[in-house]
């Protein structure tokens, strides 16, 4: 069977309506009691204290004796006393007055209790007593107007009760709604929440507590929700943008370190065919300004030589490629701008293992280089760094300082010490002597061309900079550059 | 007369240029290794050496620092066609040609010509370096 659910309204105006159900007919039936004692008490106070009243009349008056005073009090208690019946009684002689009712049946003791012989009439039988006289006095009470009051005043009662019920009902109909508002309200902010749509405040308007407190948590949790809400998505956005940046940065890195093996590979092809080209050139030239302008094969030479001058443009072309090595232009440079570019870079890269630490010098002289170069030397170093760490935990320290006289051989000059240091597994002192010819590596096939440090060290002699390198085995690896120092601002000339 | 030693392991750039210098009215002789270029400095006196620098054991830079510091009175012009990696020649000055010219004008040399060049560069540059027409 399903459950049954009614609305919140439904059910407090049921409750109410089944409370009174019950509580009514108690109240009702408990008042009527009361109201219809109270009425009989009184009528038969009346009827007892009334007739003895009478009967004291008798007894004090000596009425007995005088038939006319006897008809007088008795005719007195049908008009004045409420009576329908009222008779003397002595030794077989009956008085009765001649305004009662004659259906009335005598001969009977008083009515104990109101209603008592179902004929609508309360008996009191006194007797009275007086010198000779033993004499009974007989009234008969009508019961039914004070019958009719009780009907009356429990009709009311009946009336007073549907009223109150009515009212009642109409008063928990509306409280039900006022309470039950609020809660509708309540419920669809937080149905909107739970569909996703955050930006509806709750603005419940109550005067009950309870209510107001429970709208206010609830706008305080959605307001929560919606920061809650907020922040993920700006996380999921943040995320979303460094993954692209990450994969940006990779392909950048990829076709970078594409393009320098095809510029490594075109240099060495270009070196050959420039080679060749010098004699074909030559050869051709020399061999044109002999021939006179008449003669035959000139047409072919001529041929011959603009080949040779495509062929070399050609080679031109190709060598583009390594146009970044190839055209490398030194100006003064702030070496920790291109360590902050490069950081930013790598350190997107680089394996959430390795720590990157750097010591960098806050005052620096210019150094003259390259910048583009000084980044690819850099990167190539703490790639290098990286790949000797690899697979475990590690600290890659970047360090550049000012050294006036600089500990190194041969160097006498004021230098920008750069270095890279990794906590890797380092060389042995064979490795280190061979660590930038080209093709030298330690690396499995498939992993690196064995080009990088090479290429380091070639960028290096272009700077006019020196590099070297130590390295223990299961410690680390240091390389350290080091680049002639500008001059100073203050020093330079203006 | 004056006096040019061609210095290439290229023996047919060596011959063209030495031809092409023969027909400009020099007396050219040629050295396949920069060994040999500073065996025949020693030997005959020169003016000019025209170098590679890309060549097998003792490389163009080094020659030119070697005929600067022996030979202070020779002129020098070094020619390079572009970086070669090749194992055998490897040469850590050097990336690219610019950059191998850039070592070589470092090192001393008067003048750097890049491979190929024309027969009128070739001679304009030797002129050039010779002082021809400004002495």
């Amino acid at each position: 069977m399903p459950r049954l659910r009614a609305t919140f309204w439904i059910y407090i105006t049921a409750f109410v309506v089944l409370v009174h159900l019950v509580l009514l007919p108690a109240l009702y039936f408990g008042m009527g009691y009361v109201v219809r004692e109270s009425h009989e008490d009184l009528f038969i106070e009346h009827a007892r204290t009334f007739s003895r009243v009478l009967a004291d009349e008798f007894e004090v008056g000596v009425a007995l004796d005088s038939q006319a005073r006897i008809e007088d009090l008795l005719d007195f208690a049908i008009t004045h006393g409420g009576a329908r019946y009222a008779e003397l009684y002595e030794r077989g002689r009956s008085i009765r007055s001649l305004y009662g009712s004659s259906e009335i049946k005598t001969s009977r003791s008083t009515d104990l209790s109101f209603g008592q012989g179902g004929d609508g009439i309360y008996f009191v039988v006194r007797p009275i007593v007086h010198a000779s006289h033993r004499a009974e006095l007989r009234l008969g009470f009508d019961e039914q107007p004070t019958q009719e009051r009780i009907q009356l005043a429990l009709t009311r009662m009946l009336w007073l009760l549907a009223g109150y019920l009515v009212v009642a009902i109409v008063i928990a109909i509306i409280l039900s709604h006022r309470l039950s508002r609020p809660i509708q309200r309540l419920k669809a902010v937080s149905r909107a929440i739970s569909s996703g749509d955050y930006t509806r405040a709750l603005n419940v308007n109550t005067g009950i507590r309870e209510l107001h407190e429970l709208a206010e948590d609830l706008e305080a949790m959605r307001h929560e929700l919606v920061g809650v809400n907020d922040r993920l998505e700006a996380k999921i956005k943040e995320k979303e943008i460094s993954e692209v940046r990450r994969e940006e940065l990779q392909k950048q890195l990829r076709h970078r370190q594409r393009l320098e093996t095809v510029g490594t590979l075109a240099s060495g092809i270009a070196h050959e065919i420039n080679n060749v080209l010098v004699p074909i050139i030559l050869y051709t030239d020399t061999a044109l300004q002999d021939l006179p302008t008449s003669s035959a094969p000139r047409a072919n030479l001529v041929r011959v030589l603009a080949a040779a001058r495509r062929a070399k443009d050609v080679v031109k072309k190709i060598l583009t490629f390594s146009r970044e090595l190839g055209e490398a232009k030194l100006a003064l440079i702030d070496l920790r701008e291109v360590v902050a570019e490069a950081l930013h870079l790598f350190s997107a890269l680089a394996p959430p293992t390795i720590e990157i630490r750097t010591e960098i010098d806050e005052s620096l002289p210019f150094v003259r280089a390259d910048s583009t170069l000084a980044a690819h030397l850099l990167m190539n170093l703490c790639t290098n760094a990286y790949q000797a760490m690899e697979g475990a935990k590690g600290t890659l320290t970047i360090g550049l300082r000012y050294q006036e006289h600089p500990t190194v051989v041969r160097l006498s000059q004021p230098r920008v010490e750069f270095w890279v240091s990794d906590t890797g597994r380092g060389m042995n002192s064979a490795t280190v002597e061979r660590i930038f010819e080209p093709f030298f590596t330690t690396r499995s096939v498939g992993q690196g061309a064995g080009l990088g440090l090479s290429v380091v060290h070639g960028i290096v002699e272009s700077f006019g900079a020196t590099i070297t390198v130590e390295s223990k085995i299961g410690v680390g690896t240091t390389f350290r550059i080091f680049f002639p120092a500008a001059p100073r601002l203050e020093e330079m000339e203006l | 007369m004056q006096h040019i030693l061609v210095v290439d392991d290229e023996p047919d750039v060596r011959d063209s240029v030495k031809y092409v210098l023969d027909r400009a009215g020099y007396s050219v002789r040629t050295a396949e290794s920069a060994m040999e270029a500073l065996a025949e400095l020693a030997r005959n006196p020169t003016d000019l050496v025209i170098t590679d620098i890309v060549m097998p054991q003792v490389n163009g830079v080094e020659a030119v620092e070697s005929i600067r510091k022996a030979f202070p009175a020779v002129r020098i012009i070094a020619i390079s066609g572009g970086g070669n990696f090749g194992v055998t020649d490897y040469q850590p000055s050097a990336i690219t040609t610019t950059a191998y010219l850039a070592a070589a004008e470092r090192a001393g040399a008067h003048l750097v010509l890049t491979k190929p060049f024309e027969t009128f560069e070739l001679i304009r540059s030797v002129e050039q370096v010779l002082g021809v027409g400004h002495a």
